[in-house]
């Protein structure tokens, strides 16, 4: 399961003050960097936040928010990673620690954004599917509409082993969770998104037949 | 379908574009710049637990001494090599939980639900097998007075051990806060194994052990009260 980086590239694309410092990071890893940060390296920490926030803001993306609030929450988390950093642990992976306080703070920030709209909006009401999901096809679709119709649990899992690339123990960690109930979920996702793209075919299937 | 066909669709659509504004990471960037220090590491877990353990014995010979030791000089030597090794033991558990708790993407060996849950029945079950005398007399006030005693010192090691682990960050403050009262607990707990002369097993099973599940729960509304709900499942707010 390797991390996918495309998004990265998009990313830095247009950002070319910031090339430099990736390239200086470029054959380090990411432990490296968090000692760094840790040690007052502004260097090592623009590293880190260049080349973590796009797999960052997708978990946030796929984690029901919308762009904007993704944006507010990757700020609030780097802010409250710049709190928090001396409770990392050198040699200890960086992803867990990082996740486990992204979680948090989506977490954190859906429960003010839902005492703010539960007198504006029926929280029961069924979210509305993206429209790729009921017009593309499984090869064309974006990992957001892959994976809403999973429950959060499972969608975190699967984003957090696809996206970022975490073993089964860093997931464990990241979500407060043993790697057991871990697998568990990602069964389930796997059976949930099998039911899913098998019934996106057969769809897609009777339609060319009686087009 | 099988579960490589998967993976690959899962691959293919998480490189899809998910534009991030570079200036957003440049502001992200320029917002830590001015508070940007170096910062000392947590110390290592073991370091940490001890000093938990420190206190929790501290309060506990302590608060005996000021009260009596008349529970120890009536136990037998056999009666504490059982009760007592099995307290440290909980409380050691206890205080790796709540230090693991309160720093983000730790390995977590036991929930600390699991961790009360254990620690509760181990008691129940080494107090089942020391004390036989069934017998009770003044059940109800002597067990109460037992029980706010073994309270009034599980505050003083709540607030101590919160002191010794202020520098850490609980993502789950539900369990953060019901490791920390069951540690607190059981620091209430041994006290009142050294104090306590009332060696009824009905007296020591119900209202010593019920010390340490009113302060676990208490600790867990506490992180109830000041932190996010972790774990619930939040629905209607996808944009």
């Amino acid at each position: 399961m390797a991390p996918v980086d495309g998004a990265h590239e998009s990313v830095n694309a247009g950002d070319d003050w910031v090339r430099p410092l990736c390239r200086m990071y470029s054959d380090s890893n990411l432990e490296v960097l968090m000692a760094r940060y840790q040690q007052g390296d502004l260097a090592a920490a623009t590293a880190l936040i260049h080349r973590l926030s796009p797999q960052l803001h997708r978990f946030f993306v796929v984690q029901s928010a919308c762009r904007g609030d993704a944006d507010d929450l990757l700020q609030e988390t780097w802010l409250r990673i710049h709190k928090v950093r001396h409770t990392y642990r050198g040699g200890e992976p960086v992803l867990p620690w990082l996740y486990a306080i992204a979680r948090h703070i989506r977490v954190d920030h859906f429960r003010k954004t839902l005492r703010t709209t539960a007198r504006e909006q029926r929280l029961d009401d069924t979210p509305e599917v993206p429209a790729a999901v009921a017009s593309g096809s499984a090869t064309t679709m974006g990992l957001e509409a892959l994976l809403a119709p999973l429950p959060e649990s499972q969608r975190e899992v699967i984003e957090m082993m696809k996206v970022a690339g975490m073993s089964l123990e860093e997931v464990a960690r990241a979500t407060s969770s043993s790697v057991g109930s871990v697998k568990q979920k990602a069964h389930r996702a796997y059976q949930k998104l099998r039911e899913r793209l098998s019934g996106i075919g057969e769809t897609k299937g009777s339609d060319g037949g009686s087009s | 379908m099988k579960d490589k066909e998967i993976d690959e669709i899962l691959k293919h659509a998480a490189q899809g574009p998910d534009v991030l504004d570079p200036m957003l990471l440049a502001q992200v960037a320029k917002s830590i710049e001015s508070d940007m220090k170096p910062v000392r590491p947590l110390p290592p877990t073991w370091m940490l637990a001890g000093g938990l353990f420190l206190v929790c014995a501290a309060i506990a010979i302590a608060g005996a001494a000021r009260a009596g030791f008349y529970g120890i000089e009536k136990l037998s030597a056999l009666e504490r090599a059982l009760i007592f090794p099995a307290l440290g033991m909980f409380i050691w558990l206890a205080a790796m939980t709540w230090v693991n708790e309160m720093i983000p993407g730790s390995r977590r060996r036991a929930a600390p639900g699991t961790l009360l849950g254990l620690g509760t029945a181990g008691l129940l079950a080494v107090f089942a097998g020391v004390f036989r005398d069934y017998h009770t007399e003044h059940f109800v006030s002597a067990g109460i007075l037992c029980l706010v005693v073994g309270l009034l010192h599980a505050i003083p090691t709540g607030l101590l051990s919160w002191f010794i682990l202020r520098r850490g960050f609980a993502v789950d403050t539900v369990g953060a806060g019901l490791a920390a009262g069951t540690l607190a607990g059981l620091a209430g707990v041994t006290m009142l194994e050294f104090h306590c002369a009332n060696l009824e097993a009905l007296h020591v099973m119900v209202w010593h052990t019920a010390v340490v599940v009113i302060s676990g729960a208490v600790g867990a509304g506490i992180g109830w009260a000041v932190g996010p709900r972790s774990g619930t499942e939040i629905r209607g707010v996808r944009a």
